[in-house]
């Protein structure tokens, strides 16, 4: 018998597949408090991962330390190792802009900028890019069909970027953080302050953007993790518990913690 | 009757009491507002005419306008404006963007607070001080550096109370997207908090354009047409507290008509700020 294959053939199809990013032995801290205890993940390449866990466990942290935005912030810092594609992104040498270009985020609230629904698209483009004016034409168009929004704001991209609706909104951010072409799109809880028509628009293009890009998504909602990830983490208190494929996790899981937890017996 | 009637009725007793109370505290602050604008409209009404506007001021005695005084309180109020709103607007934004967390913004802001409601006849000391005795004459530009010393503090915590409110999340979108911090800055949170900031200066020309202490020890008073910056300049307020002193009828009449323009003008710009901010509440 050789014990390696059979290893590999019982892995969860999240070792099999190439891993996109690559977690570590990482710690967090928010000051002295320990908000992340050595956690281990590796996030397959295009492929949607779903964190879940009850408020506090850590799983918004976990995807804040995946672009570093928790460095806006002071006294918050982590340690470990996050690989993406093999380089280590918690280096000092990292730049911050360039890794934020390859990792878009789309937060809780929509956040258009207050600027008219072209130039949420274009000031991105633009940072990093010199385009004419007929090329960025085409870019914000395909990023808002990406987003499958082009249809509802076609005639008026010169109205304000606030003045759509929440669902609207939010696949505007969508398609902003699609057109500056990143790799990785974290999502953090994208859908909880949207209505279900505009959830399931979002869960729609979630499915469809992950033949492209690799996908992170925090969710309190469970059934959204189920319908819309591969892979499923469950967190709790700033620990990783069990990660593997999503069915898995909602059929049957390796720990009681998450059982306890997908079946509503706390959280 | 019950004890819950009896509660009721005594909570309806106490309400109107409070609320009378209350009517009667507004109803005393606003009539000396309606007092002020009322005399000042009778009095200062029945002297504009356009020599007003086109005459210099004159001797005792004689007929004139206040157009020295005038041009001089816009050009000092304009240059007051440029040279103390650039600081106060990279005060604030330091204050609210880079230093949010730090200590030097906190004592800034105390700082900050302190010169907001300092008198301005300090203000016009100091400068008197630091320029007029060592360059030993009165000058405009004198005026103009003591009106911005008192634009600083106004627009450093409009500017800075604007962009704490422009929410965290755009600021981390913007971030999110690749942009460098100063990008944000410029392109997010600038825009957002537009109309808040353009409010605060507004609200600064206002309060300096009716200063008088404080040119009184720099750019003094001028009775005649000067455009020269080193030397005394005539601006309304001044005017107005030397015309309005003064056992002549014509200066007096003058002193009130040049209060009714500081008085409407400010009014005015004071109106507009709301509406601007009024407009952004709207959206």
């Amino acid at each position: 018998m050789k014990p390696m294959l059979s290893t590999d053939l019982n892995a969860p199809d999240a070792t099999v597949e190439k891993a996109k990013i690559e977690v570590k032995n990482l710690n967090f801290y928010y000051g002295q408090s320990k908000a992340l205890k050595d956690i281990n993940l590796s996030l397959p390449e295009r492929s949607v991962t779903a964190f879940i866990g009850p408020s506090g466990c850590g799983k918004s942290t976990l995807l804040r330390v995946l672009n570093r935005i928790y460095e806006l912030y002071p006294k918050q810092s982590a340690e470990g190792q996050v690989l993406l594609d093999g380089k280590n992104i918690l280096d000092r040498s990292q730049d911050l802009n360039l890794l934020r270009t390859k990792i878009g985020m789309v937060f809780q609230k929509p956040t258009p900028f207050p600027m008219s629904i072209y130039e949420n698209i274009a000031f991105g483009v633009r940072l990093y890019e010199k385009i004419s004016k007929a090329e960025m034409d085409n870019r914000v168009e395909s990023a808002l069909k990406r987003a499958a929004l082009w249809s509802e704001v076609k005639d008026k991209l010169n109205a304000s970027g606030q003045s759509l609706s929440g669902g609207q909104q939010q696949r505007l951010c969508i398609a902003r953080t699609v057109a500056v072409k990143p790799e990785v799109i974290l999502l953090d809880e994208p859908a909880s302050a949207l209505d279900p028509l505009s959830t399931a628009k979002i869960e729609e293009l979630i499915d469809e953007l992950q033949a492209d890009y690799t996908i992170v998504i925090v969710t309190h909602n469970m059934q959204q993790a189920a319908r819309v990830s591969r892979q499923t983490a469950f967190m709790y208190l700033g620990e990783l518990v069990e990660f593997d494929r999503t069915e898995k996790i909602f059929t049957s899981p390796r720990e009681k913690r998450t059982q306890d937890y997908i079946t509503g017996r706390f959280g | 009757m019950s004890t819950a009637q009896s509660l009721h009725r005594s909570r309806k007793r106490k309400n109107a009491v409070m609320m009378a109370l209350c009517i009667i505290a507004a109803g005393i602050g606003l009539a000396w507002l309606a007092l002020i604008l009322g005399a000042l409209l009778y009095k200062g009404l029945s002297g504009v005419n356009l020599a007003v506007f086109t005459e210099m001021t004159p001797p005792p005695g004689d007929a004139g306008g206040l157009l020295n005084a005038i041009y001089g309180s816009i050009i000092m109020t304009i240059i007051g404006i440029v040279v103390g709103t650039p600081i106060g607007v990279l005060a604030g934004t330091y204050m609210a963007e880079y230093g949010r967390f730090s200590r030097l913004t906190t004592v800034v802001r105390f700082i900050n607070d302190i010169l907001l409601s300092a008198p301005s006849i300090i203000v016009g000391l100091f400068v008197y001080e630091l320029m007029v005795r060592p360059m030993g004459h009165f000058s405009a530009i004198a005026g103009a550096v003591a009106l911005s010393i008192l634009v600083i503090p106004v627009v450093v915590r409009t500017t800075e109370d604007m962009l704490n409110l422009v929410p965290n999340a755009l600021r981390e979108a913007g971030t999110a997207i690749g942009a460098p911090r100063w990008v944000v800055i410029r392109s997010v949170a600038y825009r957002a908090a537009l109309s808040g900031i353009v409010t605060g200066i507004l609200l600064a020309i206002a309060r300096i354009s009716g200063e008088t202490a404080p040119l009184l020890f720099t750019a003094l008073n001028n009775q005649f047409w000067s455009s020269n910056l080193n030397a005394p300049m005539a601006s309304l307020p001044a005017t107005i507290f030397q015309f309005a002193l003064s056992p002549y009828e014509e200066w007096q009449q003058l002193a009130w008509t040049g209060a009714l323009i500081i008085t409407l003008t400010v009014l005015g710009l004071s109106i507009f700020a709301r509406s601007l901010t009024g407009r952004r509440e709207d959206r």
